[in-house]
């Protein structure tokens, strides 16, 4: 495994380097172009001052950015037990120095992105479209991608990398820009006669390079982000020792026609299926930042004997007809290969919503802050956090009802994982519960969780 | 906006307009069926809403009905769903045929005493 993270680190650096030279040649050619003959080394100069800040900037803020653009939110092991226990699965699984921060993102997109600096502060990101329609299997399954991610150390390489491929378009689209307002003034107002032809063709070349350089950084970029994600398939696969549970999670997420509004190139390479659908399907294999999913399934499913790295570089080679080594040589030789287990039995939990989208949509007003209220009458009555009144009339039986404010501070100090002592007392004494019927009843304690009577 | 749920139904509401939002799909858990949204509002004419959906907070389409009364319901371009102002849930049910009309009203009975 270490020899793994090894090669994964020697490519990225491959990659770094490839990239920073991009760069610098950009910056050189486009301070050469403006300002000949001594502009060169000020372009070089600002180009990698402007990479360096945007590489500190994401070094230490890079994952709350990213967290930030998705609209990610965290929660806790109370909010959504099931989504903690299976991210905890996978932490002891990979041996992971401390479990991911768990995030949520509302979207009826099924999908997930790993994040963070390393995996002492990774962050795993699912969707709540996911939680809705995949199993447990399933779910196990996009959770230990995400954290073969973690474990391959792609989060910060693919953080960095984006970053440099960011100021690589920043910079040329700023030279092109530039060229279209005032550069050919510039270009016809030689400061010299003899100047003025070298500078001209020295302006030619900065433009090609401008035009060229980002694109050449993403087809860079993007031939080694794939190659990772069949290395964090086969982690996965290994960690949960099911590999249909990946495959039909790959499925039902291909099949998903949804797309994320919120999403934007530099985020997509993180996620563990394209986020952006319409213009994925434009774009051609050689472009695109994730392999065909449909060969992903195609792998996952014929992977035969057991399921190591070894069976999973088998299975490649028999799906895309190669030789091509897809994953790397040490890992191939690992010794004890870990055998397949079955599907997990499903599990009837004790919820009564009749649907799932409505646990999901309870879930996400939880995470928001807001208030669960149930009338005398049965109606349930959801209040957003800022609903600015102390009460509210319930439209069923005109009945005044009192909003809990002190729950809604404690389901916020839950969230918060602060166990607001004072907070709990004071409800204690408040909440009472009146029955209704002569059978079963559910009703929400101020606490946030559902009680049954 | 505050969300109401009564006997496996939800609804969002506007306790100070009336007004109520149904999610794409919760139209179609109170019918019990897939209803496209042309079969609730009638007439073709489509026009640009002065109200935002209030999921992606992008003008919606505007709807106009014919019968039994002129109404325009609002509906979200991207389908998030649709919104009914007060009084129109009722105005549109009552144009709907047996057994969904009497479904509509019974549902909406259930959650609202006043008009709906």
């Amino acid at each position: 495994m270490w020899e793994l993270i090894q090669q994964n680190k020697r490519r990225s650096i491959v990659l770094f380097v490839m990239m920073g030279a991009i760069l610098l040649l950009l910056g050189y050619l486009i301070g050469a172009a403006f300002a000949p003959p001594d502009g060169g080394l000020f372009g070089l100069v600002l180009a990698i001052v402007v990479w360096g800040v945007m590489s500190m900037i994401s070094y230490f803020s890079g994952d709350s950015i990213m967290l930030n653009m998705a609209g990610a939110k965290e929660v806790t092991r109370e909010v959504h037990p099931q989504l903690y226990n299976v991210i905890e699965e996978m932490k002891i699984a990979g041996s992971l120095p401390r479990v991911p921060k768990v995030y949520i993102i509302e979207t009826s997109a099924p999908n997930a992105f790993a994040t963070g600096r390393k995996a002492e502060n990774a962050s795993i990101a699912v969707t709540t479209g996911l939680l809705e329609k995949m199993n447990r299997d399933e779910l196990q399954g996009v959770v230990a991608h995400e954290t073969g991610h973690i474990l391959n150390r792609d989060i910060l390489f693919i953080t960095f990398a984006g970053v440099m491929l960011g100021t690589i378009v920043i910079l040329s689209d700023m030279f092109l820009r530039g060229m279209r307002f005032g550069g050919s003034r510039r270009l016809g107002s030689s400061r010299s006669k003899n100047g003025g032809q070298g500078a001209a063709v020295l302006l030619v070349v900065a433009l090609v390079f401008a035009i060229l350089a980002p694109i050449m950084a993403q087809l860079l970029y993007f031939a080694v982000s794939r190659r990772r994600e069949y290395l964090a398939d086969a982690t996965a696969v290994r960690l949960t020792r099911y590999p249909e549970g990946l495959a039909s999670a790959l499925e039902k997420i291909s099949a998903s026609t949804d797309d994320m509004p919120r999403m934007n190139k530099a985020i997509a390479p993180l996620f563990i299926a394209n986020p952006i659908k319409a213009a994925g399907a434009r774009m051609s294999n050689l472009t695109s930042t994730h392999p065909p999913i449909t060969e992903r399934i195609a792998i996952l499913r014929s992977i035969a004997g057991g399921v190591g790295y070894l069976n999973y570089q088998q299975a490649y080679s028999k799906i895309k007809s190669t030789r091509e080594q897809v994953l790397p040589k040490s890992a191939l030789e690992e010794k004890d290969v870990p055998t397949a287990r079955s599907a997990s039995p499903e599990v009837v939990t004790g919820t009564v919503t009749s649907s799932p989208k409505r646990g999901i949509n309870d879930l996400i007003r939880a995470v928001n802050g807001f208030a669960f209220l149930t009338c005398t009458c049965g109606l349930k009555i959801k209040i957003p956090p800022d609903f600015g009144k102390d009460s509210v009339t319930c439209p069923r039986c005109n009945q005044l009802n009192k909003i809990p404010v002190a729950e809604l501070a404690a389901s916020v100090a839950v969230l918060e994982g602060i166990g607001a002592k004072g907070v709990e007392e004071e409800i204690k004494s408040e909440s009472t519960y009146k029955r209704q019927s002569q059978s079963w009843e559910s009703f929400k304690c101020a606490c946030g969780r559902t009680i049954q009577l | 906006m505050v969300a109401l749920e009564f006997a496996d139904f939800e609804v969002d509401t506007c306790l100070d307009c009336g007004g109520i939002w149904l999610d794409s799909g919760e139209l179609e858990m109170i019918l019990g069926q897939d209803v496209p949204i042309r079969v609730v509002a009638d007439s073709g004419d489509v026009s640009v809403s002065k109200r935002k959906c209030p999921v992606c907070n992008k003008k919606m389409s505007a709807y106009a009905t014919r019968s039994p009364r002129a109404t325009e319901i609002d509906v979200c371009t991207t389908e998030h769903g649709i919104w009914f102002d007060r009084g129109e849930l009722s105005t549109i049910a009552e144009s709907l045929q047996e057994p969904l009309r009497s479904t509509v009203l019974d549902q909406m009975r259930a959650i609202f005493t006043k008009e709906f």
